[in-house]
């Protein structure tokens, strides 16, 4: 019997993968968001409106990978942009492989924004790479000022915060201060944006969309 | 529970020891060894389960599955003590900052395997 040491890490697949699909996408100059919640926090909800304000100045594509609405990529459909579904097939999280299905048959030369809806899921996704530009985490008010802390890594590591439902605030005892304090103390250089996606009456959207579009020039004036 | 992560992560660890043994020219597994991180979100219980589950038919089919937890350790970026921490209390024991610099927790590794 021989011992061999192989000392690699387990996800090494998923990174190597993920470092092609990376390559691809930024030959193409696309902009990538990685949007992760727990399930229901509203991540649809804000990829609609987001669409509605920008699809008529930039070319946006979706990848939904959210299983907990079966009907979240007719959602998106039904909003005129490109999407395609990953069958998670009750899967935890995305990962490189499933990225670089779905990047497959999107036409690729005709998008400036990417959005990859991840599953529902505030702990796993926070482990996978995707090849993305951002990670953007929401969480939403009616789920409690203590997840940041519960599950750090995902806030860690995101650029951006979205603080959703913010409709319902006075309805929850959400403390926003605490979550302020929390979040600084994570993740000093994440920038939060509060909002709300009732119909007709939403709140911090535009805000949230001129954000974004900075963002994309950004990347284009780098590259 | 739901086991599908731990699932997949198995599925990873049965491509790269497969892969591995090839390359040393084994055609099975005996022993092998993981080290998994307290903060990686993989439950070792879960992920002996999954273990169990996936590897038949493969070459690991009679290998034992050994874990070695890491446990999780931060550095204070204001006086470079390192510490262990918790989820759930991340305060540097000497300055009491929040301590956002983890130096060991997340690692989902293989380390070692023994075949034939
Ligand atoms: N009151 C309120 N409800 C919201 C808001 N955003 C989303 N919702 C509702 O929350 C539920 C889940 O939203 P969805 O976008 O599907 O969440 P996802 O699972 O993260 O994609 C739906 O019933 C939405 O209508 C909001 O800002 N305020
Ligand atoms: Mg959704
Ligand atoms: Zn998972
Ligand atoms: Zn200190």
């Amino acid at each position: 019997m021989s011992e061999i040491k192989v000392v690699a890490n387990i996800l090494h697949t998923n990174e190597e993968i993920t470092s092609q699909n990376k390559r691809l996408l930024n030959e193409k100059g696309i902009y990538v968001i990685n949007l992760m919640s727990s399930p229901g926090s509203g991540k649809t909800s804000l990829l609609e409106k987001i669409i509605t304000k920008l699809k008529d100045k930039i070319r946006i594509a979706v990848i939904e990978g959210d299983l907990y609405t079966t009907k979240d990529a007719e959602r998106i459909e039904a909003q005129g942009v490109p999407v395609v579904q990953i069958n998670t097939g009750g899967a935890c999280h995305l990962d490189g492989k499933m990225i670089k299905g779905a990047l497959d048959s999107l036409n690729l030369d005709n998008v400036d924004l990417l959005v990859i809806e991840n599953v529902g899921n505030l702990v796993c996704p926070a482990a996978f790479e995707l090849g993305e530009d951002i990670k953007i985490t929401v969480l939403s008010t009616t789920e409690g000022n203590d997840k940041p802390l519960k599950y750090p890594r995902m806030f860690e590591n995101s650029g951006a915060i979205i603080l959703n439902k913010m409709d319902l605030l006075e309805l929850t005892n959400f403390d926003k201060a605490e979550f302020y304090k929390d979040i600084n103390s994570l993740n000093a250089l994440a920038t939060i944006f509060e909002t709300s996606c009732v119909r007709d009456q939403d709140q911090g959207i535009d805000v949230l969309c001129t954000w974004l579009r900075q963002q994309i020039q950004f990347m284009k004036h780098e590259s | 529970m739901n086991l599908m992560h731990e699932v997949s992560i198995i599925q990873s660890v049965i491509d790269i020891v497969t892969k591995q043994a090839l390359e040393n020219n084994l055609t099975k597994i005996n022993n092998l060894s993981l080290r998994i991180g307290e903060l990686s979100g993989v439950m070792p219980e879960s992920l002996e389960f999954a273990f169990d589950s996936c590897i038949k038919g493969t070459m690991l089919e009679e290998s034992t599955l050994n874990i070695e937890i890491v446990s999780a350790l931060g550095e204070c970026k204001d006086c470079n003590l390192e510490f262990p921490i918790e989820h759930f209390n991340k305060l540097c024991p000497s300055c009491n900052k929040f301590c956002t610099n983890i130096i060991r927790g997340y690692e989902l590794n293989i380390n070692t395997i023994e075949g034939d």
